[in-house]
């Protein structure tokens, strides 16, 4: 008869087991291999070759992975600013008190849970600049057709658009969240105060509001420096590069040009740069706003 | 004080009105995309070169629909994604609520540390460590089958956290009450805690679906025969080998999307205040 602590030790350790065992197999070890491979030149066929640091230095002298870091950041600024305003600005419309929330809720969601190749299709036909609707609708309002996916620079202001419009309903949701767990006393006390309903805004919302507006922030850089499925269904990375977001450069050089090693790099590379966000997210983000 | 609150924090009547009309006009803007793609996937050819275009077909043409049920094997592709995502939604139920269990309610050694490099895993995005677990299915041979579709994907730290901290409201005085009747802890689990958590259970189930059925990276790497395509890897294809039959393509992407959209409208309340949970607890 096993006595009740080495019964909970077991018990406790194979309802984890499964888990530990597929991240182990399909996550830590793989993130280990993948420095390793990092440091090798390796084709899949041939055996590895250890080359040190030449496929880092290698990348550094890139003149194409300059390139796609550069994409990836204008992505980046592109739609994290606008997707975090206009969700903040839906979400505080939607606080006030209006009639059928849910609608709305439900509605504004509906590109969040829509798949990405599918709404790419779509968008393709929406920018196609001879027939496309898009241009036609910038023609009722007397401006001039564009390029879209045609042109190097429009291409990725297509491809920004399109993960905006992907991603606006999910931190407004979010961001609601945030607003509906200020305590309604605050705006009380602030009303007996005679403050104006924008110096509530300014003076309450905004401030409790912050560490809600980080995290989404936060995962919303996240989430752009992942964009993939958008560039390969819209622009396979082209015009010319011009949207050849660091992803894309990634899966290119790993499953169509077989250089594994200098892949690898390019991966540990990505994943610098979203730790050193999910850290600040872990540092930064701890910090809750306590509202009682 | 509630009242005056009340007073305070709805807007008046017209403020009201321009509100809802903003909203309104957002959410339609946001939707067009879905409106193009039915009105797209009925029109015959000449409508869709038309210029300017045409909101509605004058006449429906079920062609786009016809082929990709005959031309390609769309029903497998859909059988494919149904098979995979629901078995990926089951076993991240079943497998989540044990390890969620066991840190919510078991007092086990290392639990802590273990808890805490399962959060961790959350850090590395799938994008990062694809080369490495391309080659471990290459050399298992599980490249092009279910299991590479399934397996990687059966357990996930979210949904862990997410039940865990579900388990944990439930009250102590229920485990102690079933420990002292001598109630085993997997029957504890399937008959108590199960019951009560109905919801978080469902949420997981949905988010492990959906999460899925739209995934494209993994997918597109780890197969490549028709045999084990899925609809979002087959919407790929299907755009490299018909380039421009629009009809076709959204009638495509209408089949990929409107199931899940139909799912959504039933379930959106469990799903969406599962995201508020996810974005407050951070």
């Amino acid at each position: 008869m096993l006595k009740r602590k080495q019964l909970d030790n077991l018990q406790g350790w194979l309802f984890i087991a499964p888990p530990l065992i597929i991240f182990s197999v399909f996550i830590f070890i793989p993130m280990l291999v993948a420095l390793f491979i990092s440091l090798q030149k390796w084709n899949l066929l041939s055996p590895m070759r250890f080359v040190g640091f030449a496929n880092y230095s290698k990348m550094f002298s890139s003149g194409h992975f300059w390139n796609s870091v550069m994409v990836s950041l204008l992505y980046v600024a592109g739609t994290v600013p606008i997707t975090i305003l206009l969700g903040l600005i839906i979400a505080i419309m939607l606080n006030q008190g209006i009639r059928v929330v849910s609608f709305y809720r439900i509605m504004i969601y509906l590109p969040v849970i829509t798949s990405m190749a599918a709404a790419a299709i779509v968008f393709q036909y929406l920018f196609e600049p001879n027939i496309g609707l898009f241009n036609h609708i910038l023609s009722l309002f007397g401006l001039p057709p564009m390029q879209w996916l045609n042109d190097r620079h429009q291409a990725l202001i297509a491809v920004i658009i399109v993960g905006i419009w992907k991603r606006v309903g999910y931190n407004a949701i979010i961001l609601l969240a945030g607003l509906q767990a200020i305590p309604g006393y605050y705006y009380d006390a602030a009303t007996i105060d005679g403050a104006s309903r924008f110096q509530m805004v300014r003076k309450i919302t905004i401030p409790l509001l912050s560490s809600v507006t980080f995290f989404v922030t936060v995962m919303q850089i996240i989430a752009s420096l992942k964009v993939f499925t958008s560039i390969v269904i819209m622009t396979e990375g082209g015009p010319a590069r011009g949207t050849d977001v660091l992803p894309y450069f990634l899966y290119k050089n790993a499953f169509q040009y077989h250089k594994m090693g200098y892949a690898s790099a390019a991966a540990i590379f990505l994943f610098t740069i979203i730790f050193i966000f999910t850290i600040l997210q872990f540092k930064f983000g701890e910090k809750k706003v306590h509202y009682q | 004080m509630s009242k005056l609150r009340n007073k305070q924090r709805t807007s008046s009547w017209g403020m009201k009105l321009i509100l809802e009309f903003l909203l309104l006009l957002f959410v339609l803007i946001v939707n067009i995309p879905f409106f193009w793609m039915i009105s797209t996937s009925f029109k015959y050819a000449p409508e869709i070169l038309a210029y300017p275009p045409k909101l509605f077909p004058s006449k429906l043409n079920f062609d786009g629909y016809k082929y990709i049920w005959t031309l390609v094997p769309f029903g497998r592709y859909f059988i494919n994604t149904l098979f995979v995502s629901i078995s990926i939604a089951v076993c991240k139920i079943i497998l989540a609520s044990f390890s969620a269990y066991a840190f919510a309610k078991i007092p086990f050694k290392g639990k802590n540390t273990v808890f805490f490099i399962f959060l961790g895993t959350m850090m590395i995005p799938m994008e990062v460590i694809i080369i490495p677990n391309y080659i471990t299915l290459n050399l298992i041979g599980w490249l092009d089958t279910y299991w590479a579709l399934i397996i990687p994907f059966i357990v996930g730290a979210f949904s862990i956290f997410l039940l865990r901290q579900f388990f944990m409201q439930i009250p102590r005085d229920l485990d102690d009450a079933a420990i002292i009747d001598g109630c085993g802890r997997t029957r504890y689990l399937f008959t108590i805690i199960y019951p009560l958590s109905k919801p978080a259970l469902l949420t997981v189930g949905l988010y492990a679906f959906l999460a899925s059925w739209n995934s494209f990276l993994w997918p597109l790497i780890v197969t490549n025969s028709d045999k084990m395509r899925v609809i979002q890897i087959a919407l790929k294809a299907l755009q490299d080998s018909w380039m421009i039959d629009w009809t076709s393509l959204t009638a495509a992407s209408a089949i990929a999307t409107v199931p899940i959209i139909i799912l959504f409208f039933f379930v959106q309340k469990q799903f969406l205040e599962g995201i508020a949970i996810t974005g407050l607890k951070g």
